[in-house]
This record gives C-alpha cells, sequence and structure tokens, in this order.
C-alpha cells in the first residue's frame, strides 16, 4: 500500500475555524475551544499588512498553563503562533503536507489557491484520507478490511 | 484543581507489540480514538503510544510503507506516566510541555487508573475560572 496517489486536495476541507481577538484573554480562548470542540483558534488580522495568527491548545498548555501564567490576565496575542502557516499547490503528495507539519510543528494548516482561500488540513484529515484510501485498497482486492 | 479531579478513567484501545503503523491507524480510525497503547509484551517491558501526531509527522511525512513499518518504530515507548495524584494541573500541562506529549497515562503502583490530556487540563482551568467567582460570592 504506497500513499504516492493522495494528494493534498483529496484530503483538505473546507470549514472555518473559530476565531478570537488578539486582545482577548486565554481563558476566552479556552472556553470558544472547548465550546466549538476544535482546539485551533484564528486570529484576524488588524489591516492587509498585517499576518493571521493562530491559537493552538499546545501554545495555551505550555505557554500559560505550564508557566503559572493566570489565563484571565494572559491575553492571545502573547501567545499565538504568527504568521499562519499555508500551502497553496492543491497537487502536493500527501507526504509533503505531513512534511510541512512537521517542520512547522502545527496541525492545522490553511490551504490557498489562486491566492484565493480554499480550507485546511489537519493532522485528522491526513489520517482519515489514508484510512478511506487503504480501505478502498483492500475492497479493490476483495479482501474483507479486518482490523487488529 | 488536582490531577485526580482530571483524569479520565476509560479504558484506552490496545495493540499487540508486532501490529504495523497501518494496523495503529485502522485501530485509531474504527474506534474513533486519536490515540492506542502498544501493549506490552511481558511484566519487565514497558507500554508504549501512538497519536495521530506520531503517525502523521514520523513515517507519513517520511514516505514509509505503513503496512510494513511496526508500530513500535513510531511509538513513545515507555509512555509518559505520573503517580501523584495530588498534584496542581499547572504541573501536569508542564510535564506535557517538557515532554512534548499531549497525552499522559496515569498509575498508582501497576494498576492502571487512566489518562489525562491536553483537553481535560483545559476543560479543569475553564471549570477552575467558572468557579471561582461563585466561591468567593459564597463566602
Amino acid at each position: 500500500m504506497t500513499i504516492g496517489r493522495l494528494t493534498l486536495r483529496d484530503v483538505v476541507k473546507t470549514f472555518e475555524l473559530p476565531t478570537i481577538g488578539s486582545d482577548a484573554s486565554i481563558l476566552e480562548a479556552i472556553r470558544v475551544m472547548l465550546d466549538s470542540n476544535c482546539y485551533t483558534l484564528l486570529v484576524p488580522r488588524k489591516g492587509k499588512s498585517d499576518a493571521y495568527g493562530v491559537l493552538t491548545k499546545r501554545d495555551v498548555i505550555a505557554k500559560v498553563i505550564a508557566e503559572g501564567k493566570d489565563p484571565a490576565k494572559t491575553k492571545v496575542g502573547q501567545c499565538m503562533s504568527k504568521p499562519l502557516v499555508l500551502l497553496t499547490n492543491l497537487s502536493l503528495d500527501l507526504r509533503w503536507v505531513a512534511s510541512a507539519m512537521a517542520n512547522s510543528r502545527v496541525a492545522t494548516i490553511a490551504v490557498f489557491e489562486k491566492g484565493d482561500f480554499y480550507g485546511y488540513v489537519t493532522e485528522s484529515c491526513v489520517m482519515d484520507g489514508l484510512y478511506h484510501a487503504m480501505r478502498r485498497a483492500k475492497l479493490e482486492e476483495g479482501v474483507e478490511f479486518v482490523s487488529c | 484543581m488536582e490531577l485526580r479531579e482530571i483524569i479520565s478513567g476509560s479504558q484506552p484501545v490496545k495493540i499487540p507489540p508486532d501490529a504495523t503503523v497501518a494496523d495503529a491507524l485502522v485501530t485509531m480510525a474504527e474506534n474513533k480514538t486519536d490515540y492506542v497503547i502498544v501493549d506490552r509484551q511481558g511484566i519487565d517491558d514497558a507500554y508504549g503510544m501512538i497519536t495521530r501526531w506520531d503517525i502523521v509527522v514520523g513515517p507519513i511525512a517520511e514516505g514509509e510503507d505503513l503496512s510494513e513499518l511496526p508500530a513500535l518504530s513510531c511509538a513513545r515507548k515507555p509512555v509518559v506516566s505520573m503517580n501523584n495524584l495530588d498534584l496542581e494541573a499547572r504541573w501536569v500541562a508542564k510535564k506535557m510541555a517538557n515532554e512534548n506529549v499531549s497525552r499522559i497515562m496515569v498509575f498508582a503502583q501497576e494498576e492502571f487508573l487512566g489518562s489525562v490530556s491536553d483537553v481535560d487540563v483545559l476543560r479543569a482551568i475553564a471549570s477552575r475560572a467558572s468557579k471561582g467567582p461563585e466561591k468567593e460570592a459564597t463566602e
């Protein structure tokens, strides 16, 4: 089973990330994460020359809670990752999508096509894409799909 | 908020030590979980853990053949574990940051009690914050 056949286009999903302002507190961000069940938040830019940022659960754990800072008094702007990691080539092999995640150490990457926002790819998109590809391959072989 | 209040006691999904990465991926997808435990071979062996992140940044990013590669090659072994149930949530978060993991197993002696994830810590912080003002008001 090779994964060479899968490309970014096969796994990318179009959904909106919840947003949070950079002046909001980390406590508000945690509540947004828990309410939306989405642990990556988009921080909108302030102008055309500004970049988008992201706040992940890892940022909150490592930069705020582990350091003993008060989440109600710490601002999102102080611990978000900026600029947003993005990919623009939808024909990119899945391997390089995973590599981009490994290199940047972010699990959510924004995808743009011809300058327009297209969607996001997350680690679960990659895993689901592979799972379905493996399932299809087994079915084509006529093998009943049995997991361990 | 102490560790004993935030652990989730559900039994983890286990895969045998000789399973492949493809087996781990399929097990995760079918059980709708983001981690699996690699069972130990004997009492003198350690448990291993594989998360989705380990598979994505390891074998997938390296372009390996998942159906050939042993699951243990990308597992975190031994698992990161804690045993002090009185520990404050802050130190659980610090342990996650230090060890660079998002889930920690909790044992008391040899007995498995459950696991704690980064989401459990966030939930604990949020509920402590919402309880805080009420507590002050009643006092």
